[in-house]
């Protein structure tokens, strides 16, 4: 009769462990697929679906919304703001030197913006260097400002690099990832984003849009 | 009846440990790349937690690491010089000195846009071999390791991770 109880006991305590695991990895699971399904959320609002070339232009925060305000030095010091720009269908292009699929559109960039810029077309670039600098750092501003002028140099940047875009990341969005570029109209309202490296073609494609939007 | 009972309880308890222990295998603890790359993690560290060396003399630890799924790192040595190198440090003032650090040879891989340009990155695990000499005694050390990720479209900001090692030196 003891052992009975005994091994009657061991079993229950097994059943409630074996329950108890089955909760918790059912939990943890749930939560995991919430997490991923945000995230995901999080992305599709700026990543075209796979396929439609396209944004979905319910589901973003920024697009159809004036873009957010913002003035930032560049490298030779001077400020510069968005409104300045106002008029002109734009492209800003958040990047770093670090960035190797940024490396890799630059070029395109470059080139868009020598065919484009007549119809009143422009590119701003925001070095993103997310080196947490402090503004009394002038040793690393200075390294930063030497690494991206020599960026420039090499890739033949002829439009405006503004520095410390770290500063600004927040209104517009976060932009963890990059390249992160925001197409604006001539009023400064976001037509269109992306993030990450797609295609020439499909920035052509959204600064046309720029160019076309109202 | 009782009998009957008695026979079937090793039974019973061999089949619910399996299944408590295949539940358990797919949790968190197990789950671990997921878990990285949800924490905003693209590098965790595996092991070990803890060494035993010689008081004084060059020692040889294996450190072993893993860049999360779908995600790569610059090697050590990238093979442009505009990248970030993965980089292991000790702090000066751990009671360990980090004598030298033998890193992977790096993949080659390239973007899908740009099949020109070959990077070398480190993917899934990586070991690196490091050399360190350490006083007498028991140090809690917090190594740390720097690098940058990206996957295949986009790059995310450096990040310092936190290595901590025990090392027990007699």
């Amino acid at each position: 009769m003891k052992r009975n109880t005994i091994v009657l006991g061991i079993t229950l305590f097994l059943l409630a462990t074996f329950a108890w695991a089955g909760w918790a990895n059912w939990e943890y699971r749930k939560q995991a697929a919430e997490k991923r399904a945000a995230m995901e959320a999080a992305r599709a609002e700026l990543i075209p679906a796979a396929g439609s070339g396209d944004l979905s232009y319910s589901v973003s925060p920024l697009l159809q919304k004036p873009a957010p305000q913002f003035k930032l030095p560049d490298v030779s010091g001077k400020k510069v703001s968005l409104d300045s720009y106002r008029g002109k269908a734009l492209l800003i292009n958040f990047w770093a030197t670090w960035c190797a699929p940024c490396k890799i559109e630059t070029p395109w960039l470059v080139e868009l913006r020598n065919q484009y810029a007549p119809q009143g077309f422009e590119i701003i670039g925001i070095s993103s260097e997310a080196d947490d600098l402090k503004d009394d750092d002038k040793e690393g501003w200075a390294h930063d400002r030497a690494a991206i002028q020599e960026f420039v140099q090499k890739e033949h940047i002829d439009y405006p690099i503004l520095m410390n875009g770290d500063s600004i990341t927040k209104p517009y969005g976060g932009v963890d990832d990059l390249p992160t570029s925001f197409f604006l109209d001539r009023k400064g309202k976001v037509v269109a984003a992306q993030v990450g490296l797609t295609s020439k073609d499909d920035i052509e494609s959204k600064i046309k849009k720029a160019l076309a939007s109202n | 009846m009782a009998r009957s009972h008695c026979k079937l309880a090793p039974v019973l308890i061999v089949v619910m440990n399996l299944g408590a222990l295949t539940a358990l295998a797919q949790s968190p603890m197990a789950d671990s790349s997921n878990r990285s790359i949800l924490n905003g993690a693209a590098v965790e560290y595996l092991y070990p937690e803890q060494v035993t060396v010689t008081a004084g003399e060059s020692s040889a630890v294996a450190m072993h690491f893993r860049v999360g799924e779908g995600l790569h790192v610059n090697s050590h040595t990238p093979s442009q010089d505009y990248l970030i190198p993965t980089a292991l440090s000790f702090p000066d003032s751990s009671g360990v000195r980090l004598e030298s650090a033998t890193y992977p040879d790096g993949q080659e891989f390239t973007l899908p846009v740009d099949p020109a340009t070959k990077l070398s990155v480190y993917t899934g695990e990586f070991t690196i071999h490091v050399r360190i000499v350490a006083a007498r005694g028991n140090h809690l050390v917090e190594a740390k390791l720097h690098y940058q990720a990206c996957d295949k479209e986009a790059c995310f900001p450096p990040k310092t991770i936190t290595v901590p090692i025990d090392v027990i030196a007699k």
